[in-house]
């Protein structure tokens, strides 16, 4: 999925988002519901077209992430191998229209947006008593904001590496990532005390 | 602005960062000095509670801010030194709204205290833009926007001009200059604190000269010579 947020101005950038999020949502019970490779495929066909009229940054963007594409392609082939190619086949119509989809969902959606909904939609659940609305929101957008974070952080480290003609470890990979993004982390949490986002929920003093 | 140091001192641990103080602040414009490490940002992020209080008590505005932090932080709006980490939100005006979330106002309303936020600090065509595709100086303001926009009376900036180019250090001069707002600035920009009505300057963990900008820019010279 895409979280670098292009600016766009197309008709699905003007959708709102909680339809956006409502045909997502729809379309994961549908092709987890089918069986059929035909169907599948029929949705898959028009999952790209969408993507081809509308948003072609976003099939750029999915093509991109290879290790998501990697990851269905070994796990359709395995399972070709294991049961039958026709499951096989399945399984990858319907990771790879699903990921497209969710691309292009998060493609002509910004962060603020994904924040303004999901707020929308937990304000039932905050009027039950379950949990804080703004809470749920800020904490999602947090998740989908740290995303493209840790994958600059993983290049700055692969590139440091190399500047120092060091072998890269998974050691010495991961610990300066984590202890990077935990920072990052707590520079956030900073912010969001300083700036009062949650003011009702301030640090306890 | 009423600030009111009782014998305040800050710990990290055992160890003292900052020993006890005692002062008001009063005036609109105040600038402080010191050395790295000095003791600098762990006093002014007394003043808005992030660091709180080891022993004696830090007043904002007659709010105590152990015991009322987020009213504090909501009279009290603090710029980083590195002000990229306080924008949450890519996009720039998303980022800006977010400090309006918590008082639930339609979104024309919010837009339009967005664009008011960043028009004061003349960056109106940094809505739209991504955070990580500004300048340092475009950073700065808006990150002085996103702390504008909540309408807090003073507003602290920790080393403003560090790491700007001559352009971008004259952009956010002119623009701490022109605020409203009443001002705290940590800096080792010396010209930057040149017209302010009061400095301080801080070393190894102790506040060891508060005065005129002119005297306490020549103690800050003479000490670190």
């Amino acid at each position: 999925m895409n979280f670098s947020q292009p600016a766009g101005s197309g008709p699905l950038h003007r959708l709102p988002p909680a339809a956006k999020l409502a045909v997502l949502f729809a379309l994961s019970v549908l092709v987890f519901a089918l069986s059929s490779a035909f169907a599948l495929g029929v949705i898959a066909a028009l999952v790209l077209g969408t993507t081809l009229l509308f948003c072609r940054p976003a099939l750029r963007q999915w093509l991109a992430s290879w290790p998501l594409l990697l990851t269905i392609a070994l796990v359709a082939g395995w399972t070709a191998f294991a049961k039958d190619p026709e499951t096989g086949l399945v399984l990858l119509l319907r990771l790879s229209a699903l990921s497209l989809f969710a691309t292009t969902v998060t493609t002509t959606t910004t962060i603020g947006q994904f924040i303004e909904t999901i707020t929308a939609l937990a304000r039932p659940l905050e009027r039950i008593g379950i949990g804080n609305a703004a809470d749920i929101g800020l904490a999602i957008g947090l998740v989908i904001r740290f995303v493209p974070e840790v994958q600059t952080r993983y290049r700055a480290v692969i590139e440091a590496h190399r500047a120092r003609g060091l072998k890269i470890r998974p050691a010495t990979l991961l610990v300066p990532m984590i202890i990077g993004t935990l920072q990052g982390a707590d520079d956030i949490a900073n912010a969001i005390d300083a700036r009062c986002i949650r003011p009702e929920h301030a640090k306890p003093n | 602005m009423d600030i009111f140091f009782d014998k305040a001192e800050a710990r990290f641990g055992e160890r003292v960062v900052l020993e006890p103080v005692s002062l008001r602040l009063t005036q609109r414009r105040i600038g402080i000095v010191g050395l790295n490490g000095s003791g600098k940002t762990t006093f002014s992020r007394m003043i808005n509670g992030l660091v709180q209080p080891a022993a004696g008590r830090v007043l904002t505005n007659g709010c105590d801010t152990a015991k009322d932090g987020a009213r504090v932080r909501a009279m009290v709006g603090y710029i980083f030194q590195n002000p990229a980490n306080q924008i949450v939100l890519p996009l720039i005006r998303d980022d800006i709204a977010l400090g309006l979330q918590s008082r639930r106002l339609g979104k024309a309303e919010r837009d339009t205290a967005v664009m008011a936020a960043l028009d004061r600090v003349g960056a109106a065509h940094l809505a739209d833009r991504r955070a990580h595709e500004l300048s340092g100086g475009e950073v700065q303001l808006a990150a002085l926007a996103s702390v504008l926009v909540t309408a807090p009376g003073i507003v602290i900036m920790d080393e403003p001009t560090n790491q700007l180019d001559l352009r971008n250090r004259n952009l956010v001069a002119r623009t701490i200059g022109a605020l409203a707002e009443d001002v705290i600035v940590i800096s080792h920009d010396l010209p930057l604190l040149a017209d302010f009505e009061r400095v301080l300057l801080f070393h190894e963990g102790r506040l060891v000269h508060d005065g005129a900008a002119d005297e306490t820019l020549a103690r800050y010279r003479a000490l670190a010579t």
